[in-house]
């Protein structure tokens, strides 16, 4: 009996969402192809782009209140497709390359002709019965005195009398009991149709992600050697040439012991202090490998120490709980990092704000200096810095006005 | 003797200026890269170029290319060529512009100044002085290819002090023989290697460095 009800339940939900399909794919249709129609035409004007991202959005508003719709009405659960979403810079692309914006459209589209059929088929599985149900009482009052099924024009059963208009009452009730069955097949018809094009398309999605990782990598070897190449110029430029000049003065010292050794004296003294600023320089290069600090205690307490490095005040926020996973650590750090080591060499900043926020499955890290701005994000450091957060799966944007002020800001991705 | 240095790094030029004038070599001119080290030997031209392979712009080997240049426009300059790595092609090149006054060496041999400076007047003196590493590769590179085979282990030795630019003198000192066996060593490196007797240093390097090379 539970079972019985359940079954009514759920089947007058059907109905009415394979009613209700009929104005909710006419209202889809043509509002976006109006937002559609108009955003193209305005486009020249710019005023049209904020048109087609409305339409854009509404897609997925629409295809969001399907899925909600579908559950409810027809008891099929459509998963949300991986959504490859980024910051505001790349809105436009990462949208318009998704394919399940495109497959959204394409459902939503698709519901105003869906919506036709489930209405007319619907409507005519329950009037047909319902029509024979009620011949008993209505036949007599038909213009002719008779009812003529289907028409008047084929009039393949007439009903004149009493007797006649029950046995086409009972068809009717037989009919009415079918009904249910041609709309569980219509839903899941309809349900079918949802889930391919609202759900996640396995090949497309893998497709997407193939290509997603092909594109980390590659980001990832250019990092990889971006840094190699960073870490033999500094060590050119830094220790190599100093522990050179400090063998070279040793060797001078050694030449001249016997019989000057006050200019030896001086020159071992040279060689000590070329020695320590050697080890100075290699202890900075370990560290701009990477940060004992960082893997010991984390993202904050790193920050704390760069900020303590930095010859320019530093404001920290971190609103992060916790540990991330080290390579989303060791990417915003060096954000950081790039980001102050800039602000105080280029901007002439007199402050420098570091905020950390985390959003769902993304954390922002921003540097903003109040300087002069003009910093060019095809430089070696910046474009270094893009590969290393790209390599993890974020996003890097550089903003930095001439006048100022610079605002980096790093997405990346954490689970 | 008149030297010009070629070094990008401030540290290193004024060292190696500092080391040669203390040997009673006259630094006439320094140079932080490759343009200004081929005015500085027009202006100069110096006994010898000392010339660091990497240097700006493009930090490759832009020192190398401004020695070849000073050779072939200058060939009467002496070029010293120091380098941070061993590069046998570095090398090679360098042995491909002749063998008359030219040196290649690691820059870590500066801290042997004695050794050092006899470099520096030996290749500003005509010779020809390669760094042990680079005999050591070519030596390695040749020994797997093939006939190298055929010397005993202390003809290979004085094979590359003949390769580094030593004298017959300085080979004996290093192998710890006479003089007399390092030439009856040489004689017989020639002939099982089918190279013609050469009496002439430089031209004995040439022959060894080439027959290592080929």
């Amino acid at each position: 009996m539970a079972r019985r009800v359940a079954d009514t339940a759920s089947t007058r939900r059907r109905v009415a969402y394979l009613l209700a399909t009929l104005p909710v794919g006419l209202f889809w249709f043509l509002s976006l192809w109006v937002l559609l129609a108009v955003g193209l035409s305005l486009a020249v004007l710019w005023i049209g782009l904020p048109i087609l991202r409305l339409a854009l959005g509404a897609v997925r508003i629409g295809a969001d209140g399907e899925r909600r719709f579908v559950k409810w009405g027809l008891g099929v659960s459509v998963p949300v497709p991986p959504r490859a979403d980024t910051g505001e810079a790349r809105w436009w692309s990462a949208r318009l390359a998704d394919p399940a914006t495109w497959r959204e459209a394409i459902y939503l589209m698709l519901l105003l002709p869906l919506g036709v059929v489930w209405f007319s088929l619907v409507t005519i599985a329950l009037a047909v019965p319902l029509t024979m149900l009620a011949t008993p009482l209505t036949y007599r009052f038909f213009p002719t005195g008779q009812f003529s099924f289907v028409s008047q024009e084929w009039r393949w059963v007439i009903i004149s009398s009493l007797p006649k208009s029950l046995v086409f009452a009972v068809v009717g009730v037989l009919l009415l009991l079918v009904v249910p069955r041609v709309v569980r097949g219509l839903a899941g018809l309809h349900g079918a149709i949802a889930v391919r094009l609202l759900g996640p398309n396995t090949k497309i999605e893998l497709e997407a992600q193939v290509r997603d990782l092909r594109v980390a990598r590659a980001f990832g070897l250019e990092a990889a050697e971006f840094e190699r190449t960073r870490i033999e110029r500094n060590l050119h430029d830094g220790a190599q040439p100093r522990l050179i000049a400090l063998a070279m003065e040793l060797g001078q010292a050694k030449e001249k012991m016997s019989t000057d050794p006050e200019a030896a004296m001086r020159l071992i003294d040279r060689a000590h202090e070329h020695a320590k600023l050697a080890m100075a320089e290699l202890r900075d290069l370990a560290r701009g490998i990477h940060p004992a600090v960082l893997t010991d205690r984390g993202l904050d307490a790193a920050l704390s120490a760069l900020a303590g490095q930095s010859p320019v005040p530093v404001d920290v926020t971190n609103n992060l709980a916790g540990r991330l996973p080290p390579p989303i650590e060791s990417a915003a750090y060096f954000v950081a990092a790039e980001a102050l080591t800039n602000a105080a060499k280029h901007s002439g900043a007199s402050r420098v704000g570091i905020t950390v926020d985390r959003s769902g499955e993304r954390v922002a890290i921003g540097v903003a200096d109040n300087g002069v701005g003009g910093a060019d994000p095809t430089g070696s450091g910046l474009r270094g810095l893009a590969d290393r957060v790209g390599a993890v799966g974020g996003t890097l944007e550089v903003e930095s006005p001439p006048g100022g002020p610079t605002i980096v800001r790093a997405e990346l991705p954490c689970e | 003797m008149r030297v010009v240095i070629a070094e990008d790094s401030v540290l290193l030029r004024e060292g190696l200026r500092s080391l040669l004038e203390d040997s009673g070599i006259e630094v006439v001119g320094t140079a932080g890269d490759a343009a200004e080290l081929l005015t500085a030997v027009a202006d100069h031209l110096p006994d010898l170029a000392l010339v660091d392979v990497r240097m700006p712009p493009s930090f490759t080997d832009e020192g190398l290319q401004a020695a070849l240049e000073i050779r072939r426009t200058w060939p009467e300059v002496g070029l010293l060529v120091l380098s941070q790595y061993v590069e046998e092609q570095y090398a090679a090149d360098l042995i491909g512009a002749g063998t008359r006054a030219i040196g290649y060496l690691l820059k870590d041999r500066v801290a042997d100044v004695g050794v050092f400076i006899e470099s520096v007047r030996n290749v500003a003196g005509g010779g020809a002085v390669i760094d042990p590493e680079v005999v050591a590769q070519l030596v390695r590179r040749r020994r797997t290819q093939d006939t190298l085979d055929r010397l005993t282990s202390r003809e290979l030795d004085v094979l590359s002090a003949m390769a580094e630019g030593r004298s017959n003198a300085a080979i004996a000192d290093a192998c710890g023989i006479s003089i007399g066996s390092v030439e009856k060593h040489i004689s017989s490196i020639f002939m099982k290697l089918d190279l013609a007797p050469e009496p002439d240093d430089h031209r004995r390097v040439l022959a060894v460095l080439t027959y290592l090379h080929r």
